[in-house]
């Protein structure tokens, strides 16, 4: 059976500084899997180099829905299937959230579905008063999230990349983005969530947890790999981590 | 003073002694030097051929989507005459107030041989006005209007400026404006002539006592296209908003030169502009923020933005202060860079194709100043100009 998203020996590097060592992940469709990691161990990497972000030497394989992406452009990952929502999401003066959908049904003109999406994310998301703004300019953390996950809805991907989706927000806001995330769970999606904190696990059922520390994936489980970083941090995987390189 | 027996009399015998006058300065000056600061970076080794002048008007041009979407007053300006000659014309008394900023080849040579400055004022005000520059040979033209605003009156007027034919042409336009004691003039300058003409207008907007003045410039066209500009802050409390979008391709040169003159106490302007450059284009901007000594309480600030959208293109950009009064908040900012490769791959990351990405980044970046031109049709139709330009040179390869 194809999985929503397989990643083999997945390696990345800047010049001369290797990031991603050999990373390993498959997500079946219908799951939400969580990456945690302490700052530094490649995570937001990770979500650049499967987006195609150009900054990176990279090579290894990864598969959405079945389709190599690597080699492919950003643009083409993405109407393969693959949604990165940002940690940062970047401002885009003058074009408004109505503009870029318009755009991105244009961009696949093979999917009919968009206009209805638009309408019916926008409505559970109380999109409204954003969608005639510049793109992501002025908005609050919160409100930056949620524009994502709008995107993310509008887009409908087979694997959703959400980067620190939970960092900068208050509790009450990692609540709601926590609930959108619920929200997407479906058959025809796999969801990966790439956080430091646990904080966000509280409010989502992550069918499993991944560890990562200095590149790599080392060590993976069930919601309860979340708990022991809880109690004991990413010091011992670090030292583990450090003695095997 | 909005009217005067002078008015009207394209014969005027004031000017005819003028001219005769003027034009026999114009033979014994030369180009500007282009060590002048404010003639600096341009390519001045051109014949300009100013007493080339059109005599008399060619066949005007048809209406086009500006024109026909206008729901007020149209007036024409065919090769410097207007079209409808009961139009008024500029008084003797006017001229020597609005034209005495300085004097260089060209504006002695439009003192010599404009056929006179149209004037709007009072009822001709009441509802919006386009002034439909036309240039229609490759004679040199001297196209002037000059914008009486009446105290505590709204007007709103768009100068467009273009060209018939392929030919090159030398345009020399004057823009004036006094705007009285709280009044408002909303101005719109469209600049799309044919890629053989060189334009030199000169603009001087004087405001009165809280007065005020929106200002959207956009720059398509011309081969060497140059606006220099002066506001006067006169009044206390006066206020401008002053917005401009320039894009040049070929060998396009678009020059502006913008000096905001701060006279009377808590006066306000804010000036954005934004442009872009492609093929071996080049832009200059340089802009002065001068605050005399009674300018205080003035609160003043520029900002210039330019994309470098081909390695050949070019972009200048000089903004200056200089502040006399000691009570005033200025500031200004400038950059000249590529497209921003973060927007790029985050619209990419969406799903647009580079191309589609680029384009729309394009149009975000000026919308950001032809959101401010007030009227609807024009604000489309140079957002169509710009991006039909752009994805034209995408198209050939050419960004």
């Amino acid at each position: 059976m194809t999985n929503a998203l397989e990643v083999h020996d997945l390696r990345a590097s800047i010049g001369d500084l290797q990031i991603l060592k050999g990373f390993d992940l498959v997500v079946p469709f219908g799951e939400v899997h969580a990456i945690m990691g302490p700052n530094g161990s490649g995570k937001s990497t990770f979500s650049h180099v499967l987006m195609g972000k150009s900054d990176y030497e990279a090579s290894g394989s990864a598969k959405v829905a079945g389709v190599e992406v690597m080699g492919l452009s950003v643009d083409e990952r993405a109407r393969a299937g693959l949604f990165q929502a940002f940690q940062y999401p970047t401002e885009i003066p003058g074009v408004t959230l109505d503009e870029l959908t318009h755009e991105m049904a244009l961009s696949n003109p093979d999917d009919t579905g968009f206009d209805q999406r638009i309408a019916e994310t926008s409505e559970r998301l109380s999109m409204d008063p954003f969608r005639t703004r510049s793109i992501n300019l002025g908005l609050s953390g919160g409100e930056k999230k949620r524009s994502e996950m709008y995107l993310l809805g509008v887009a409908d991907p087979r694997v959703a990349i959400l980067d620190e989706i939970d960092s900068g927000l208050d509790i009450d806001a990692v609540r709601q983005v926590a609930a959108m995330v619920e929200d997407l769970r479906d058959p025809q999606i796999g969801v990966v969530i790439i956080t430091h904190y646990s904080r966000i696990l509280r409010y989502i059922n992550a069918d499993k947890v991944h560890v990562m520390v200095a590149g790599r994936i080392v060590e993976s489980g069930g919601p309860e790999v979340a708990d022991t970083l809880e109690a004991g941090g990413y010091a011992d995987y670090q030292i583990a981590a450090a003695s095997a390189s | 003073m909005t009217t005067s027996p002078a008015l009207g009399q394209r014969d005027a015998s004031w000017m005819a002694a003028r001219r005769a006058e003027a034009a026999s300065k114009v033979p014994a000056l030369s180009m500007p030097s282009t060590r002048e600061e404010i003639w600096r970076y341009l390519d001045l080794d051109f014949d300009p051929r100013l007493d080339a002048f059109a005599e008399a008007p060619g066949p005007a041009m048809a209406a086009d989507a500006i024109v026909t979407g206008w729901k007020g007053e149209v007036i024409s300006i065919v090769d410097g005459f207007a079209t409808d000659a009961s139009l008024p014309l500029v008084t003797e008394t006017s001229e020597d107030e609005l034209l005495t900023k300085e004097t260089d080849l060209f504006v002695a040579a439009y003192m010599a041989f404009s056929p006179g400055a149209v004037v709007l004022s009072g009822d001709r005000l009441a509802t919006p006005v386009l002034i439909d520059v036309q240039s229609t040979g490759s004679n040199t033209t001297f196209p002037g209007v000059h914008i009486d605003v009446p105290a505590g009156s709204d007007a709103s007027v768009v100068v467009r400026m273009r060209s018939a034919s392929d030919e090159g042409s030398v345009v020399v336009p004057r823009l004036t404006s006094v705007v009285g004691d709280n009044a408002r003039l909303n101005l719109s300058v469209v600049q799309d002539w044919n890629y053989a003409t060189r334009s030199f207008a000169r603009a001087i907007v004087t405001l009165g006592r809280d007065a005020g003045l929106t200002l959207a410039e956009a720059g398509i066209g011309g081969l060497l296209s140059r606006l220099h500009l002066d506001v006067d802050f006169v009044g206390n409390g006066s206020y401008a908003k002053i917005y401009g979008a320039y894009f040049g391709e070929d060998d396009q040169t678009l020059d502006y030169r913008y000096f905001m003159n701060h006279i009377g106490t808590n006066t306000r302007c804010d000036m954005f502009l934004k442009g872009a450059v492609e093929d071996d284009a080049l832009s200059v901007f340089t802009g002065l923020i001068r605050i005399e000594e009674t300018g205080q309480k003035t609160e003043s600030f520029q900002t210039n933005r330019n994309l470098i959208l081909s390695s050949g293109a070019s972009a200048q950009s000089v903004p200056n202060l200089e502040i006399l009064a000691n009570d005033v908040k200025c500031g200004h900012g400038s950059s000249v860079g590529p497209l921003d490769e973060n927007q790029r791959y985050y619209l990419m990351s969406r799903g647009l194709t580079p191309d589609r990405a680029d384009q729309l980044q394009v149009r975000g970046f000026f919308e950001q100043v032809v959101s401010h031109i007030p009227d609807d049709v024009v604000a489309d139709w140079v957002r169509a100009r710009i991006i039909a330009k752009y994805v034209t040179a995408q198209r050939e390869g050419r960004v």
